[in-house]
């Protein structure tokens, strides 16, 4: 199955677009959860989970997603999925919102994000 | 398998000449230590404090908790597969430094997590501020990648513990407990009347800073497994696992991990506890439902009643939870899931990420948002500078006079998901 990354991190655009489909877009961690939400409508499956890694929603402002490239019918459980983790983030987004990070705190999520998606590439 | 734990009950700690234990003391000889965990070329500096029970010292950020322990009879050693050939453990018998602990700290990333108070009201969430901490703080060489460094300071840990377990391996236990694992036929035999029930234990494993090993094993890469519940108190499992402070197991908790340990009270009694699982947390979807499809297939196989699930982490981890739940509840074995909760502040809202009706029986470790104050301490180790970076913390969490206001789940240990803390709910 070919897959597609959609991600805000930098660093997963630099580090995997040799190997892998990634879609980079400048934007914030909830925007990337609306866009996975908009391509499962579409048909795309959802391959990892949009909540990955114990680094909270309102913590870390990088996030990267995999889907299938291939479209078939709507998948209910990717849907489940995604709509639950839109839910938890905003809970957390809502009580507090994501700090202006230092360049070099920005490097560290970016890291950790990359190594979280990486673990998931077959 | 039989495995018998001889606690040695340590009540103080302090510097000393020779590191041995004397009259319940622990004595450290400071400059052999760090002349050991110097060895590895990836640290720059490595030095060593003590904190007790009572101290105004605050610990952060914390990446691992470490209970010494011995091999004094029976194959193996200590930590199998990581410092001791990969022997299987969990039989003989095993000395304790019990009420003594390794903590490791180190800022491997910006963001940090977890930290102990030894006193004051942070003191009250964490079980560590309980114990005689001899607290490493290992400095890296200049760029250092995380990765390197998160080994380094997890390796220094566990070679510490390993040195205080040594020179209790000729001492006389205060106390010995006998935890006794028959084979499943022979279990089933001798208590036939007893509903037969088993333990599903979830491993963080997702990435760097959210790993955990199995007899040295990368646990990200191992399919659903038994594993006999006495080689978990022989550190066959260890935590790599440094992320959500709160509800991440340190090696500490999975050496007396309290489910397997109230499963043993009780068996022969309540319930005949007849074997262990474990199941990784991976971020690929596929391998969520591929684990949590073996841990199902498992708990099948051994025919139990019941079983108790926990878990380890926060968001995607309530995946595995909830597929774990459902799929065994669908064998027609009852189950109790064991999590922890992140309500909002004000606990209002949906705790996990994922729920399903099947998942009717758990047991909360607390709200990981709830908000607390922690006024200043004397004396910091570490570094404090990532506290205002911190999970649950925020830009200002660190006041003028040293005071921080964080959410819980800043404080490692406090909404522990294998129950090893004090907060829960209870309805009625």
């Amino acid at each position: 199955m070919k897959e597609i990354i959609i991600t805000n991190n930098p660093l997963v655009k630099e580090e995997l677009e040799k190997i892998i489909e990634v879609e980079y877009y400048n934007t914030d961690y909830m925007e990337i959860l609306k866009k996975v939400r908009d391509r499962i409508h579409k048909g795309h499956k959802l391959l990892t989970h949009p909540l990955s890694g114990s680094v909270k929603p309102n913590e870390t402002p990088y996030k990267s997603i995999m889907v299938s490239m291939d479209k078939g019918d709507l998948d209910t459980d990717s849907l489940i999925t995604i709509e639950n983790s839109i839910h938890t983030a905003k809970k957390f987004i809502e009580d507090l919102k994501t700090p202006d990070w230092s360049e070099e705190i920005l490097f560290d999520f970016q890291t950790i994000d990359l190594t979280l998606i990486k673990n998931a590439i077959k | 398998m039989n495995l018998e734990l001889g606690n040695i009950f340590i009540k103080d700690v302090k510097f000393g000449e020779d590191t041995k234990v004397e009259n319940g003391t622990l004595i450290v000889n400071k400059e052999e230590l760090i002349s050991l965990i110097s060895e590895d070329e990836h640290l720059k500096s490595v030095d060593v404090e003590l904190a007790k029970p009572g101290d105004s010292i605050r610990i952060t950020p914390v990446k691992d908790v470490i209970e010494p322990r011995v091999k004094v009879d029976g194959p193996g050693g200590i930590f199998p597969g990581v410092l001791s050939k990969v022997d299987t453990v969990g039989t003989g018998k095993t000395n304790v430094l019990k009420g003594a602990a390794v903590v490791t700290t180190g800022k491997i990333v910006g963001f940090q997590e977890g930290i102990i108070d030894m006193t004051g009201p942070g003191a009250d969430y964490t079980p560590f501020s309980k114990l005689n901490n001899v607290v490493l703080i290992c400095e890296p060489k200049d760029d250092l990648k995380q990765h390197e460094h998160e080994k380094a300071v997890r390796m220094a840990g566990l070679k510490a513990a390993r040195y205080f377990g040594e020179v209790a391996k000729d001492i006389k236990p205060d106390e010995v407990k006998s935890y006794e694992s028959l084979p499943l036929l022979k279990s089933v035999e001798k208590y036939p009347e007893l509903p037969k029930v088993a333990y599903v234990q979830m491993l963080q494993s997702q990435g760097l800073l959210h790993d955990t090993y199995v007899y040295g094993v990368d646990a990200k890469k191992t399919l659903s497994t038994l594993i006999g519940p006495t080689e978990i108190m022989d550190g066959a499992i260890i935590s790599g696992n440094c992320v959500s402070a709160c509800d991440k197991n340190t090696t500490y908790h999975h050496l007396n991990n309290p489910v397997i340990h109230d499963l043993f009270d009780k068996h022969g009694k309540e319930f005949n506890f007849v074997g262990m699982i474990i199941t990784n947390e991976n971020v690929y979807l596929a391998d969520k439902e591929r684990s949590s499809n073996w841990a199902a297939k498992l708990a099948e196989y051994l025919g139990v009643d019941g079983v108790i699930i926990s878990q380890e982490g926060f968001g995607n981890p309530d995946t595995d939870l909830i597929m774990n739940c459902k799929k065994i509840e669908e064998k027609g074995i009852k189950t109790v899931i064991v999590t922890d909760e992140y309500a909002g502040r004000d606990g209002a809202s949906q705790p996990l990420a994922d729920a399903d009706p099947k998942a009717n029986a758990v047991v909360t470790g607390g709200n990981a948002n709830e908000v607390i104050k922690l006024p200043p301490m004397d004396k910091i180790i570490g570094h404090i500078e990532p506290v205002d970076s911190i999970a649950g913390g925020f830009d200002g969490s660190l006041e003028k006079d040293g005071s921080i206001v964080v959410e819980l789940q800043a404080i490692t240990g406090a909404t522990n998901e294998l129950g090893f803390n004090k907060l829960s709910a209870k309805g009625y």
